[in-house]
């Protein structure tokens, strides 16, 4: 199969480890050069002053292009192969992003340049807040999270002071849906909530009868995605959002899953009052190999005064920041992740009413197709029609011959794939959550399917070694237990250390 | 855009699924949920047209302003090297490396990272990244309290303000006291007394006026009295001053934009957290260890893992999933690049460039409220209220510093500004001073 997304020609070459650049150093030589200082040198007395120098490594700046240029040879990335990560929305990174957040005063604003010669960056964020509650239904919008858990964490602080203006401080229960992502009931958590935990039911929506069992007088608020964690769109969800609504308390979403809903329904129609969105999933930023993200947060009008700022309002003649009268505070030290911000920006202005209104489509359109082609190899643990993901289940097989998930994962990784999300959701066994986004051609959704289908019946056949997989990778399967016993976290760390729970 | 489907692939896919429109995919969503009529939003744009709008729009910026303006954010110089390398994709469009295997780059980048940060401040263990300074922060002030179990935060008051503010939005007021002490004449009192209710000792080094000061008396102190100490230093200062390690502190925090960021009008930057071992199953975010795999060749893993989110939920140290990594991964290459010499550079000029500055700035009737004490950063004051002034600043070209009080500027300094760069600004300053 000739598709464009598998990896399997990429040049992980195996061989030796790559030493680490501390191996590398060696006394005397420098890559870093400065002018000469032009000013005259006067004497500094200060106890603060180190009579050494720093230990850092010494490289040749040839030597160090080479060393990460080959490290970065032994990583999988978005713009090598198909990432079917469920969850995770790994689409394309449109490359023109690069290069409007790498312009002069966009890259290279101090955070502290007051608001007047700052304009651009300003209406930056009004674009986007523009586009952003647009889609989301929402009235206002902060970009102060740097990220989808303190999008969270934002969300519950916003509740949190909105139920003590109302004196509603009694209400101190969160309801998480036992599917939810692990941030959900950490941010709780941290916001000092009690987190309740509420069931899911044979079709793999939140089980209606339990939700109503749950909610009383100390419900502050519902945390949900929609489509939730299996795949599935809460068909219930205005009964859902009605339920918490008739108790008093607020209903917030979870944006990890909007890419499959864009320009097909809006949380804000739904019910929902709060909504982080993550921009390094559904808005096309890079996720850097585990982060810059940004988590922004959209409320509806009854809640603005609660945002974290400050935030950026336009009067008319210029943009300004404005610290809303009742804010939560700040979630970060400046105005959050501006660069993803812009990126996010870049591509929806390329998308466009054209672009933006078919995006959920086509991200279903993949990932139902996908399901439709693997439901033929292995079972889906749900039947019901999945939005942008859906989560299939290899626990017959584990029981028939002993065939797990990871092995699974393991094996796809060296046919030139990213494994799937494994074991999440918590409440499907052997859990496969394929996610293909909208940006992967039919023939890549192909090519997966008959690797994995290639992966089933050499798994399932006489004397395989299970264990096997990967092979052609520049390591095998790692000992995940070493470090955390015998705790080698940096490089002159040799002494071995027993930790205790 | 960037939807590759033509019009033999929908077919294909349509009939796979045995439906003729795109429609037909949400007959199981309410029909009045649905938008009928789409997004209200402008029509798409190709790059080419697109480009001219972007350009006029970061045109509306003022240009080429020349920054005396830190507070923990400094216009340092960034080799294109570092930003090049940065920028492959490889690493910038990769996920979190869950799976190990195909992940080695970023992890092994990842654990260099940390080693640096280790040497660097001296500790034992450093995590993978955390949003920024001012959230680091609020992480090690949580970790102070979950391992004392004690209420009050003791913070030096001479700390960045927006750093305050968050600390102040993330630990729970209803829960815990924070005890913001004042400077003496810009520094922490040295005869401080720490009660046996204190979680953590929080200072900045240098503190945000700019002042510094050898902190190890205190932390003594403090520890004696069984409280975690908190050092947010100042990374491109650490090739010059004592390392937060030697001076005896628990946790080093830093928001380290200055070491392969640029600026990014405050973000993505990163957050530096460092910590001794005992500290290790209370540490916030991903942790990079080295392992071995199933042949015994050395392979890179994220460890500890019981303490995050996605295993221990409700119970883990932190809610922090997506950090900074890429930003971390600058860290690494730049800190490389510079070396010992380097990293010593960035600091001495910096310090020498302030010095020359300080003094031209009295010897024409400035007030310089930190003279002695500062080093790379300091306070000046002015007739005009400090508002007035940075804008007037602003139109001959300076971004002045950042606004500390009403007659206050704070002015930073570093490698980058030239002798010819700082004669201008003072002569502007009085200029727009004396006006």
């Amino acid at each position: 199969m000739h598709s464009g997304g598998n990896a399997s020609s990429l040049p992980l070459v195996g061989g030796a480890p790559e030493p680490t650049i501390n191996q590398l150093s060696k006394p005397g030589r420098r890559a870093s050069r400065f002018p000469k200082l032009d000013v005259p040198v006067t004497e500094i007395n200060n106890s603060a002053i180190r009579n050494d120098k720093p230990s850092l490594p010494e490289v040749s700046e040839h030597d160090l292009v080479m060393h990460y240029s080959r490290l970065a040879h032994r990583n999988f990335a978005v713009d090598l192969g198909f990432y079917p990560l469920g969850s995770c929305t790994m689409k394309y990174n449109p490359r023109f992003a690069d290069y409007v957040a790498g312009l002069n005063t966009f890259a290279n604003s101090h955070p502290s340049t007051p608001s007047a010669f700052t304009q651009g960056n300003l209406e930056v964020l009004h674009e986007l807040e523009k586009f952003l509650i647009e889609i989301t239904g929402m009235d206002n919008a902060t970009f102060q999270p740097p990220a989808g858990a303190s999008g969270e964490l934002t969300g519950l602080l916003i509740i949190k002071k909105y139920l003590e203006q109302n004196n509603l401080t009694n209400k101190t229960d969160i309801i998480v849906p036992d599917s939810a992502h692990g941030t959900n009931p950490a941010s709780a958590k941290m916001a000092g909530f009690n987190v309740v935990e509420v069931s899911t039911d044979v079709r793999g929506m939140v089980n209606i009868d339990d939700l109503k069992d749950l909610v009383n007088e100390n419900t502050a608020g519902l945390m949900l995605t929609n489509p939730n964690t299996g795949g599935l769109f809460e068909e219930n969800i205005m009964e859902i959002s009605n339920i918490i609504h008739k108790n008093g308390g607020l209903v917030y979403y979870d944006g990890a899953n909007l890419n499959a809903i864009v320009g097909v329904c809006r949380p804000g129609d739904m019910g929902f009052d709060i909504v982080h969105s993550n921009l390094h999933k559904t808005f096309a930023t890079p996720h850097g190999g585990g982060g810059p993200g940004s988590g922004p947060v959209a409320v509806k009008a009854f809640l603005k005064e609660y945002l974290p700022g400050p935030i950026v309002e336009k009067s008319e003649k210029s943009y300004e920041w404005y610290m809303p009268k009742l804010s939560i505070g700040r979630m970060h030290g400046y105005h959050g992740n501006f660069l993803v911000a812009l990126r996010a920006l870049v591509y929806m202005k390329l998308l466009g009413k054209e672009g933006l209104d078919t995006l959920g489509s086509y991200a279903v359109l993949n990932a139902r197709y996908l399901s439709s082609v693997i439901s033929k190899i292995i079972p889906l643990a749900y039947n019901e029609p999945c939005m942008h993901e859906f989560v299939a289940t290899v626990k017959d097989l584990k029981k028939s011959h002993k065939i797990k998930a990871y092995d699974v994962g393991k094996a796809l990784l060296d046919k030139g794939f990213h494994s799937p999300t494994i074991y999440f959701p918590l409440i499907i066994e052997e859990a496969l959550m394929f996610e293909p986004t909208e940006t992967q051609t039919v023939d890549t959704l192909d090519d997966l399917a008959e690797t994995l289908k290639g992966i089933i019946d050499e798994l399932q056949g006489e004397d395989v070694s299970l264990e096997e997989y990967p092979k052609n990778l520049p390591v095998g399967r790692p000992n995940e237990l070493i470090p955390a016993k015998h705790l080698t976290v940096n490089w002159g760390d040799f002494e071995l250390l027993e930790l205790t729970e | 855009m960037f939807v590759p489907h033509s019009e033999i692939d929908l077919k294909k896919m349509f009939e796979e699924l045995s439906i003729s429109t795109l429609d037909d995919l949400f007959t199981h969503i309410p029909e009045t949920l649905k938008l009928n009529d789409g997004l209200n939003v402008p029509p798409s744009l190709s790059e080419l047209e697109s480009i001219s709008d972007f350009e006029n729009l970061e045109s509306k910026n003022t240009q080429n302003l020349i920054c005396f303006a830190g507070g923990g954010h400094y216009d340092i110089y960034l080799p294109q090297t570092v930003k090049s390398l940065t920028m492959r994709p490889e690493f910038m469009t990769s996920y979190t490396p869950y799976q190990a295997e195909i992940s080695q780059g970023i992890l092994q980048v990842l654990f260099e990272y940390q080693s640096l940060i280790c040497d660097l401040t001296d500790m034992e263990l450093a995590n993978a990244s955390l949003y920024d300074g001012a959230t680091s922060v609020a992480e090690a002030i949580s970790v102070a309290i979950n391992k004392t179990k004690r209420n009050n935060v003791v913070i030096s008051n001479g700390f960045n303000p927006n750093t305050k503010e968050v600390v102040n939005t993330l630990v729970d007021r209803n829960k815990f006291s924070i005890n913001y002490v004042d400077s003496v004449d810009y520094l922490f009192p040295e005869d401080y007394v720490f009660s046996q209710e204190d979680a953590a000792f929080v200072v900045s080094y240098p503190h945000y006026e700019g002042s510094a000061q050898d902190l190890t008396s205190i932390v003594h102190n403090a520890k004696a009295a069984g409280v975690i100490t908190i050092c947010y230093a100042d990374p491109s200062m650490l090739g010059i001053l004592k390392s937060p390690g030697s001076m005896g502190f628990d946790i080093v925090v830093a928001e380290g934009q200055s070491m392969g960021s640029p600026l990014s009008f405050g973000g993505p930057t990163v957050g530096w957290f460092a910590t001794r071992k005992e500290l290790a199953r209370l540490v916030p975010g991903r942790i990079i260890g080295e392992s071995r795999d199933s042949n015994n060749t050395k392979t890179y893993v994220m460890t500890l893992r019981a303490r995050e989110q996605d295993i221990r939920r409700e119970k883990a140290s932190s809610n922090i999933c997506t950090n900074q990594t890429l930003n971390a991964v600058g860290s690494t290459i730049h800190l490389s690049w510079l070396g010992p010499e380097g990293l010593y550079e960035i600091g001495y000029q910096a310090i020498q460039k302030a010095s020359y500055m300080k003094q031209l700035l009295t010897d024409n009737n400035f007030n310089v409220l930190n003279h002695n004490t500062s080093l790379r950063e300091f306070l000046v004051e002015t007739k005009k209220p400090a508002e007035e002034v940075i804008l007037e600043m602003g139109s001959k070209g300076f971004l002045a510093g950042i606004k500390y009080d009403v007659n206050q500027i704070l002015v930073a300094v570093t490698e980058k500004r030239t002798k010819g760069q700082i004669d201008n600004y003072v002569t502007s300053l009085r200029e727009v001073n004396d006006a």
